[in-house]
């Protein structure tokens, strides 16, 4: 089992000092003369002669944090005081939340405790935004530059969407009205730590039942992301998707397209290709935090305000943010 | 016979993982019935009112025996839940 993660450590050091591209490498001029049928085979197998080991990465990579990451620590302190849990949700989410059917309980648990709305806010836009398989995604697919500054702007719009909800009246509203008063003593609580052979060998399934979940729907993605290289003219993305309307537009679909499954990573690289500019990249990207989903498992413990804030700032700072990158790296 | 308390915190509609871990627990129960343990197993929703004023924030799946949180975050397997409730009776 050991010699199995150093392998996939190992090989993905490797492949990156032979300089193998991680991403996808057919570019869309590679697909004329092809029959319909074709076209997802040959990018699949395109995709996956190199892209697996980044992807065996990323699940190995996952389960090993999940499973070795003190939560009973974390739990403990989120309900506390406000500067803490704040700290805690930005910091902790993206490795607390790699399994989806955590988020919301772990939400209103934050809620509910002392901590109150705000972090518990914060939180909820921060995991699905910053997620260690998603960062780690886009780092190997698109660009470390790119897995960076998707960190810095979720961490700054959850914070934001945090404070600022925190402080409207119905953000109050709905605090006061979960309070629950009698908080758990700690004594409660005592994890106890099964051997380390159990524990690597849980990582790994935890592993592998991500990826059994991810991975149907990442592939027919791909397959769809070969489509669209396809036959998407390179023309409409150069006009559509630069510029201040391309941030708009981008910021926009990327929402309601978001599934969490990783292939917004991998359908942005394609478009991309085609003449998508960075500034847009970003905004697509950041568009996970208000797909519909998530707003409605949310809007079962919150008020619909509370959720239309949240969305319209998480929605906001993805447009600033796509401009402001589009504008410093000279890619509008 | 010897009484038992455990109790599967998980989410609401159940996920895979918390159903995992329910059936561990369950197999687990088969087991030490021999041993004269008696099993009395609940499940309670990680973001219900009730679970958090009793526990506080929990990460789901999570098992707690005899009202103390042993497990939190991952699935265990089944001989783990043996284990942790053979040392709690003894």
């Amino acid at each position: 089992m050991l010699i199995f993660i150093f392998f996939t450590v190992g090989y993905l050091i490797y492949s990156r000092i032979m300089a193998y591209s991680l991403a996808p490498t057919m570019k869309p001029a590679d697909f004329h003369g092809l029959a319909i049928w074709e076209i997802p085979v040959a990018y699949l197998v395109d995709y996956f002669s190199h892209g697996w080991i980044c992807l065996l990465f990323a699940f190995v990579a996952a389960g090993l944090i999940y499973e070795f990451i003190p939560k009973e620590a974390i739990t403990k302190y989120m309900g506390g005081n406000k500067v803490t849990a704040y700290g805690l949700a930005i910091v902790m989410a993206p490795f607390l939340t790699v399994c989806s059917c955590t988020m919301v309980p772990l939400f209103a648990g934050v809620l509910y405790t002392g901590a109150g709305i705000g972090p518990a806010m914060t939180f909820l836009l921060m995991a699905p935004a910053a997620n260690i398989l998603s960062i780690l995604l886009t780092g190997e697919i698109i660009s470390w530059e790119l897995a960076g500054v998707r960190i810095i702007a979720s961490v700054v719009v959850a914070l934001a969407a945090g404070i600022i909800v925190s402080k409207t009246p119905w953000g109050k509203a709905t605090q006061k009205e979960h309070r629950v008063n009698s908080l758990a003593s700690s004594s409660k609580i005592e994890i106890v730590k099964p051997p380390l052979d159990e524990r690597l060998w849980s990582a790994l399934k935890f592993g592998g039942y991500i990826a059994k979940r991810i991975l149907p729907f990442f592939l027919l993605g791909l397959v769809a992301v070969s489509y669209v290289e396809a036959y998407l003219p390179e023309d409409i993305v150069g006009t559509y998707l630069t510029g201040v309307t391309g941030v708009l537009i981008a910021s926009v679909i990327g929402g309601p397209l978001y599934t969490p499954t990783l292939v917004e990573i991998v359908l942005g690289k394609g478009m991309w290709d085609l003449g998508m500019s960075k500034g847009a990249l970003l905004s697509w990207l950041m568009g996970q935090p208000y797909d519909v989903a998530n707003a409605l498992a949310v809007s079962r413990i919150v008020r619909w305000k509370v959720v239309l804030t949240y969305m319209a700032i998480a929605w906001a700072g993805s447009v600033i943010f796509g401009l402001t990158y589009g504008a410093l790296s000279r890619s509008l | 016979m010897k009484e038992v308390v455990v109790e599967v915190i998980g989410v609401d509609p159940p996920c895979k993982r918390c159903q995992a871990t329910y059936k561990s627990v369950e197999e687990a129960a088969l087991t030490l019935k021999a041993k004269d343990i008696d099993m009395k197993i609940f499940k309670l929703t990680a973001q219900s009112k009730d679970t958090i004023a009793k526990y506080g924030v929990l990460v789901p799946p999570a098992l707690a025996i005899n009202n103390v949180v042993k497990v939190m975050g991952r699935v265990p397997e089944k001989k783990e839940v043996e284990r942790l409730i053979l040392t709690t009776v003894k």
